[in-house]
């Protein structure tokens, strides 16, 4: 055996072997056996599309930027929208807020669409025919999203939109100050580069039929969106310079003339209500918005009601409307102050109006913002939850080839990424449907924070977002928020933990006692070689990320 | 160089020395490592040894010593880190004390039977509980089986001089050598300390070359399993080493005072030993107190000698019985305690002399534990009882309250 050196010629004697020491096979003495095995970040649960984002991160690291925007778009075509206009629902359960400040993943997207403006999809994304037809109506977020991951797997799509330009809320709804034009116009492009058509200018009902389209293709996916102001019984509704928020923002954002006094009062919480309020100061109003609840309770974008307030917009919380005044047009606003009383279905504590606390509003326009819902007049056939399409788990409506998503359909709604995500859901319910392509499987579990090394890891704060001077950003509709420099983005994307993702950081390389672990290759980071690997779980308990497992050893044939 | 009083002349020799300095032992520690250019350095910081790391870490950061510093978060790390970097080839120092000892002690056996030559300075100083600072020598000599060389010093300069003679020594053995100050008495007393010249020292101390060496390009293992019918070979060896210490030591001594020009003795140090009836046996600082003791002594006609044992492991048996030869009655103080037999010099020279040719009265004096000062009163109570002894007592206790 020799692995022990004896008295040479009168020499101190070691305990040091003579060779190489491969035959001692290490490995049967273990009971215990690490493997590698991301798990999934709370990042990507928390996203509805679930993107791989400290996976382009990683790209991000190593300034491959095209990487990075590849790895997005598996999940969402739409990184360029996303990355300005997301609510980043990823962000509120970052395992980094527990640390110091959660990773500002809203602003790497947008960094690394920004990246990739002038670039096209990669050739492998054009896949052969797999002979599916499938009709889609309208095309704002969730019918963008349906239609690409059909079409990047071989489906031919054609979609259906009633409106001059395609988009939908995404056109109509957004300001440009938060999305400008050209970036949505670069995603949709990208999306036909893939034989996407879109007809535009054919209304469900009016140019189309459903019976139509179902007989000529093999399936269809109705995203139509919503777009019907929620029906309000106020007094003094139907006088002139009451109308609803969205189609304030409609004309505005189709270039159509808009005509606004001089104080505007918007009555609602939500994304809809800032939008139009920072749209009228933009034009020059004085704008009020009323909330019949508190700020906290508010459905907007916690940084849209932050930059509303900023550039001197008057919100009026626990407020709620009366009736509006006036002869022909408006005129004026009585108001009432609430109260919050008990949780109400919503989940949200219920305004009660303060008696005698009234008073009186001048104003010039009322615009309403307290939801939207479809219209589905020419949809009689189909099975409706009392406002929205019925959908069941697969985004299948009652008739049979015809499935639902995005607003018009129920479930999640109310955002683009909810609409993205049910548009990617609905592309592979069809695709399984029709095809028996089976989606993914099983999700591994979540990484909490508490499975975080916490020591390889130093406190480091949130990098400032870039934007416009407040008072530059309401002189027009110039976009407010600005692009991360390359710098600041590697920097963040350093600082992500990357929970259950493993990034070679190597710890379980240099700490393996055994020198058990290896570079691996072919994409393949390390590979373990269980002839010597003891099992101690050294690599496993180093790994600050939780990218590795350590399970019991069930068989003793090793 | 500053002008030397004449008779510090012989001392602090002038040719071979770079600068004389008033430091105290820790730091005279520190500049022997420097001198050695040690190239890997682990230690955790513990009164009384801290500033000697303290002054090696700040030579590491300005560049004066061009060497690896290695913090760590225990004693245990801190040798542990050692056996990792001797092994890769590097000449290692590190120093600790008392309880920081005791933490080390798994890794004090790893480091000698893998015959790595680390040398470490100990501060010598009590072991807890209750709390204490101060000078004692249970804590190393609580590692005498551990198969690591063991020197205690009576200056700063010893101390000096040992640490690179410590290096010569351990690095023909293949042994690791522990070089033990009292705290305080030496640790933290500042004294003048003669910095010998760089290239005197290279010439004493070469780099270190190691027959085996951790090396990826070659790999082998280290420490691996020993069956029965090798096992005790590798204890046989290491017995052989500490024998080859013994015989080696001398020389080293030698060659060092041809170098450097200093003698501090060999593994012992007769004093006036010369037709001296009555012989103090001791270790440590005590030594310097019992020379002014013995001198006191001869003034009055007593013929009374001090032999100071400067080397523990391996315990230099024929040169005491040599230097004992002649004696009618020998005291050993010991500032150390074995529990349930006494002082620990004591029993290691008594049974030294046992299957020799002459043995005298043997006196065992526990004396100055926990840092309690031994004065020359102390010491002359000591002589006292040893010339009016008439049989050998193992175990006299000097000083205990009642």
């Amino acid at each position: 055996m020799g692995h022990v050196l004896i008295d040479q010629e009168g020499k101190p004697v070691f305990a040091a072997s003579t060779g190489r020491m491969e035959w001692n096979h290490t490995g049967s003495w273990r009971y215990m056996r690490p493997r590698y095995e991301n798990k999934l970040p709370p990042c990507t649960q928390g996203c509805p599309t679930h993107e791989k984002i400290p996976q382009y991160f990683a790209q991000v690291k190593r300034g491959d930027y095209r990487g990075a925007w590849e790895i997005i778009l598996e999940d969402n075509p739409l990184p360029g929208v996303c990355g300005r206009v997301c609510y980043h629902p990823c962000e509120d359960v970052c395992n980094r807020g527990e640390f110091d400040e959660r990773i500002a993943i809203n602003a790497l997207e947008r960094f690394v669409a920004d990246q990739n403006l002038d670039r096209r999809y990669p050739a492998s994304f054009r896949q052969p025919s797999n002979g599916v037809n499938i009709a889609i109506v309208g095309s704002g977020p969730a019918g963008l999203s349906a239609a690409y991951q059909l079409a990047r797997r071989g489906t031919a799509v054609t979609i259906f939109e009633a409106a001059a330009e395609p988009g939908g809320m995404l056109r109509l709804g957004i300001p440009e100050y938060r999305l400008p034009r050209h970036i949505l116009d670069k995603e949709i492009h990208d999306i036909q580069s893939l034989g996407v058509e879109i007809r535009t200018g054919q209304r469900l009902g009016t140019d189309i039929t459903l019976e139509d389209l179902q007989n000529r293709f093999d399936a269809v996916i109705l995203a139509l969106g919503a777009y019907r102001g929620r029906a309000v019984d106020l007094p003094g509704r139907h006088l002139k310079g009451v109308r609803s928020a969205l189609d304030f923002l409609r004309e505005l954002n189709t270039h159509q003339p808009v005509d606004l006094p001089e104080r505007v009062t918007v009555i609602g919480g939500g994304n809809t209500a800032i939008d139009a309020a920072r749209s009228a100061r933009r034009l020059g109003a004085d704008v009020t918005i009323l909330y019949r609840r508190s700020r906290t309770e508010m459905p907007a974008v916690r940084e849209e009601i932050e930059a509303a307030l900023e550039e001197g917009i008057d919100l009026k919380e626990c407020c709620t409307p009366v009736e509006v005044l006036g002869d022909e047009s408006v005129r004026g606003l009585r108001w009432i102050k609430t109260r919050l009383g008990e949780p109400d279905d919503s989940g949200r504590r219920r305004p009660i109006p303060i008696p005698g606390s009234e008073a009186v509003l001048e104003t010039g326009a009322v615009l309403l913002a307290i939801g939207e819902l479809p219209e589905l007049e020419s949809l009689p056939a189909l099975g409706t939850t009392g406002s929205r399409i019925a959908v069941n788990d697969h985004y299948q409506t009652n008739l049979e080839g015809v499935y639902a998503c995005g607003d018009v359909a129920d479930g999640p709604v109310g955002t683009v990424v909810d609409a993205i995500a049910t548009g990617k859901a609905t592309a592979l319910a069809v695709l399984h449907s029709l095809l028996d392509q089976k989606p993914a499987a099983n999700q591994p579990p979540v990484v909490t924070y508490d499975q975080i090394n916490l020591d390889y890891f130093r406190h480091q704060s949130r990098p400032a977002l870039p934007h416009l001077d407040v008072r530059d950003a309401v002189q027009s509709f110039t976009e407010v928020n600005q692009t991360l420099s390359p710098d600041t983005a590697e920097q963040e994307a350093v600082r992500c933990f990357s929970c259950g993702t493993c990034i070679e950081c190597d710890l379980c390389l240099i700490y393996c006692p055994d020198v058990a672990i290896t570079r691996g290759s072919n994409g393949v980071p390390y590979v373990i070689n269980y002839d010597f690997c003891k099992g101690c779980g050294v690599c496993v308990e180093e790994c600050p990320r939780e990218a590795m497992t350590f399970e019991e050893e069930l068989s003793c044939t090793n | 160089m500053h002008e030397l009083a004449p008779a510090l002349k012989p001392y602090f020799n002038e040719e071979t020395t770079e600068d004389i300095l008033v430091i105290e032992g820790t730091h005279a520690a520190s500049h022997a490592a420097r001198l050695a250019r040690v190239q890997a350095i682990s230690a955790y910081p513990i009164t009384p040894q801290t500033s000697i790391v303290e002054l090696l870490s700040e030579m590491c950061a300005t560049g004066d010593l061009d060497a690896q510093f290695i913090k760590v978060e225990s004693e245990h790390s801190a040798l542990a880190c050692l056996v990792g970097a001797a092994s890769a080839g590097a000449r290692c120092f590190t120093a600790t004390s008392s309880q920081g000892l005791l933490l080390m002690h798994e890794i004090i056996h790893w480091v000698a039977a893998a015959r790595l030559p680390i040398v470490m300075v100990n501060v010598n100083r009590a072991l807890a509980p209750p709390w204490s600072i101060w000078a004692d020598q249970t804590d190393s000599l609580a590692q005498r089986d551990t198969g690591w060389i063991q020197f205690y010093g009576e200056s700063n300069q010893e101390i000096l001089d040992t640490i690179l003679m410590a290096y010569r020594l351990a690095e023909q053995v293949m042994l690791p050598v522990m070089v033990n100050m009292d705290a305080f008495f030496l640790s933290h007393t500042a004294e003048p300390v003669a910095l010998p010249k760089q290239e005197l020292v290279d010439r004493f101390l070469p780099p270190y070359q190691p027959e085996f060496r951790l090396d990826v390009n070659h790999p082998r293992a280290f420490g691996g399993l020993a069956k029965p019918d090798v096992y005790m070979e590798f204890r046989y060896h290491m017995q052989q080493a500490m024998e080859e210490a013994l015989q080696l030591w001398p020389v080293i001594a030698e060659e060092y005072k041809y170098h450097l020009g200093r003698w501090h003795g060999t593994a012992i140090e007769s004093y006036r030993c010369e037709d001296a009836e009555t012989i103090l046996v001791t270790a440590g600082t005590i030594t310097g107190t019992t020379r002014l003791v013995v001198d006191q002594y001869r003034e009055n006609g007593v013929p009374l000698g001090l032999v100071k044992i400067r080397m523990f492991r391996p315990f230099p048996v024929e040169a005491l019985r040599q230097a004992l030869a002649q004696a009618q009655r020998v005291g050993v103080i010991d500032r150390n305690l074995s529990f349930g037999q006494g002082g620990i010099f004591y029993s290691e020279l008594k049974s030294a002399l046992y299957n020799g040719d002459h043995r005298p009265l043997l006196n065992g004096y526990v004396a100055g534990l926990g840092g309690r000062d031994v004065t020359p009163d102390v010491l002359a109570e000591i002589v006292e009882h040893l010339i009016h002894s008439e049989t050998g007592q193992d175990l006299v206790w000097i000083g205990v309250k009642a």
